[in-house]
């Protein structure tokens, strides 16, 4: 069998390398010497590209952009992993064991992830974020790194119900194949069937979601910001769209930096999603 | 009649999971909105706005209030209480005008883009076209929002950036003013909505109907609007429907950006000035108006397309 890099088209292969680059940058981009990104600097505000001292420029408080941007991507992007890591496993769980389970506990199951569903996930994920971020003295805002983790419980809750349908959808398509029923026959244990039979055949429909999640959770990161809930005076990609929003009128071109490597996450998620959909139909196809 | 019973109970949970979210706040409800210094007047502030009573009663009184049209209010530190009702009713309008212009344009562009891209499929126009769509319904929509206001709203002065013309003060300025939110929206909305026309059609065309129709010599445009595009609408109209959802999260943001006084900025104002009991309702009704849309779509889809009827009552 081929590597997974190798069977990917041109776009696939590009989103990939975009994605290792951002997740390098989350991880190790503290180590490249860069300035500040909460300090800004008097006497280049709204510069442009290649301005000395700023390769990609600055706001217009004059915050270094490119600092912005690798800073950033470690929360954004922590934000994204750990709360579709988390939403996806939990949802999956349930999904599978509601799907295996059925009867009373699929009734309730399925009921709760429709209640959360009817609220549209960006107004449940902001509703979630106002309520948890309240603070005892409204003159006195909660810290970044509480809200950080506010964020992630939110979007948690907002993955759970997503993926946790896939994950019980496609367990029903499976509990009646026959290799299932014979398994149940031959009085394997329902937690080993499980194990063993059920969940190596959805595991490869969750992963397709599972990036575009990634892409939602991005995107929902930079709209909370935008209506004043996300990591405000922190530094993240959605903390800085919000301030160049905010000055759009002002200075247009500080905008085009942190847009740009939004919507390029974004794309290269769904691509990466779409492309493992691809191969998981082609294999569906072969049976 | 079971649907409807499902449609209810969803609203129900929806509604109790956001009256029990006031229940999780961090800070008590009494902290945030009792004010009076003297025992008696708080005692009487307490139970005007329920704080006494238990998280179900207190939904029960809320869900009373609800249906009867009080959809709670913004309590001040003077004691003042003002209602939600007619802020909603300014609001929600504004919002859902902003909804439908999105629909209708991104279903005016995307059904011919559909089927040309279908009718094209596997030439190069078609494949350009389509990953060109791929990209564009990925881009969040405050990306393209804040590319349009700095383009046509900033550099060309085209549209105004930002603010709201209502419609019966002057119409040519309203559209104008809706111009680059309703942009914003649809872009990635007509990518959604064509990429699954186009895989319907395709479809569809493969049926033995259109070669029949074909053979029988009919012009190509009119097998394509004619036997093609009805019988290959109805994902593509079940899923706009169930876009609302994410058109609603959606004006949310794009509102905030261009400052249009609706329901987005209603609810930002309600954060912002932790008006929580006004949150839970704009919550609810977001809730309830989306869970009865999709069910009244169910039906409709029916009428649509008589053989899913066929499906979901056997």
């Amino acid at each position: 069998m081929r590597s997974l890099f190798a069977q990917m088209n041109l776009l696939s292969k590009l989103s990939s390398v975009w994605m290792a680059l951002m997740t390098a940058l989350a991880i190790f981009g503290w180590l490249i010497p860069l300035p500040n990104p909460r300090e800004y600097d008097p006497e280049a505000s709204a510069a442009g590209l290649f301005t000395p001292g700023h390769i990609l420029g600055t706001d217009a408080g004059g915050y270094d952009l490119l600092s912005n941007v690798v800073n950033g991507a470690r929360i954004s992007l922590m934000i994204a992993f750990i709360s579709v890591g988390l939403g996806g496993l939990v949802g999956s769980v349930i999904g599978i064991l509601a799907a295996y389970r059925r009867g009373r506990l699929d009734y309730f199951v399925s009921t709760g992830f429709n209640i959360l569903l009817s609220i549209p996930n960006l107004v449940l994920g902001l509703a979630l974020v106002a309520v948890l971020a309240t603070s005892s003295d409204a003159s006195v805002p909660i810290a970044p790194s509480r809200r950080v983790i506010i964020i992630i419980i939110a979007l948690t809750v907002v993955i759970i119900p997503i993926l946790g349908r896939i994950a019980r959808g496609a367990t029903l398509t499976w509990i009646n194949r026959e290799f299932v029923v014979a398994a149940r026959s031959m009085g394997m244990r329902d937690k080993d069937i499980i194990v063993r039979h059920i969940v190596p055949n959805v595991l490869p429909a969750i992963y397709s979601v599972l990036f575009l999640a990634i892409g939602v959770v991005i995107v929902a990161e930079g709209a909370l910001s935008l209506l004043g809930v996300g990591v405000v005076d922190g530094v993240s990609w959605g903390a800085m769209i919000a301030r160049v929003a905010g000055e759009f009128t002002y200075a247009p071109q500080s905008m085009y930096v942190p847009v740009v490597v939004v919507a390029l996450t974004v794309i290269a998620c769904n691509q990466l999603g779409d492309f493992l959909r691809g191969r998981l139909d082609l294999r569906e196809g072969k049976i | 009649m079971r649907r409807v019973a499902q449609i209810v109970v969803v609203i129900v949970g929806s509604t109790l999971f956001v009256s029990l979210l006031l229940q999780l706040l961090p800070v008590g409800l009494e902290e945030l909105y009792v004010f009076a210094l003297d025992e008696a007047g708080r005692q009487q502030q307490i139970r005007l706005l329920h704080l006494d009573a238990n998280p179900v009663m207190f939904y029960l009184y809320w869900l009373g209030d609800f249906v009867r049209g009080d959809f709670g209010s913004y309590v001040y530190p003077t004691g003042v209480l003002d209602p939600v009702a007619p802020r909603l009713g300014a609001a929600l309008p504004i919002s859902l005008r902003l909804v439908v212009y999105v629909q209708i344009v991104a279903l005016a562009i995307s059904i011919p883009l559909g089927i040309f891209t279908a009718y094209r499929s596997g030439r190069r126009s078609d494949k350009v076209i389509s990953y060109g769509l791929f990209t564009a319904a990925s881009i969040p929509n405050f990306v393209f929002a804040l590319l349009l206001a700095s383009f046509f709203g900033v550099s060309l002065a085209w549209f105004p950036p930002l603010g709201y013309t209502a419609p019966g003060e002057n119409f040519v300025e309203h559209l104008r003013s809706m111009a680059m939110p309703v942009m914003a929206l649809a872009i990635p909305t007509v990518a959604t909505y064509t990429r699954l026309l186009r895989t319907d059609v395709i479809a569809t065309l493969r049926e033995d109907y259109v070669t029949m129709a074909a053979s029988k010599g009919l012009s190509n445009r009119r097998i394509l609007f004619t036997h093609v595009l009805r019988p290959s609408s109805v994902t593509l109209f079940t899923s706009a429907a169930l876009n609302m959802g994410a058109l609603i999260g959606g004006t949310l943001v794009i509102e905030q950006i261009f400052s249009i006084p609706g329901l987005g900025s209603e609810i930002g104002l309600a954060i912002f000035s932790r008006q929580y009991f006004a949150l839970q309702s704009y919550v609810a009704i977001i809730a309830i108006g989306y869970v009865v849309f999709n069910g009244i779509v169910d039906v409709a889809v029916g009428f649509v397309d008589p053989r899913s009827r066929e499906r979901t009552n056997a």
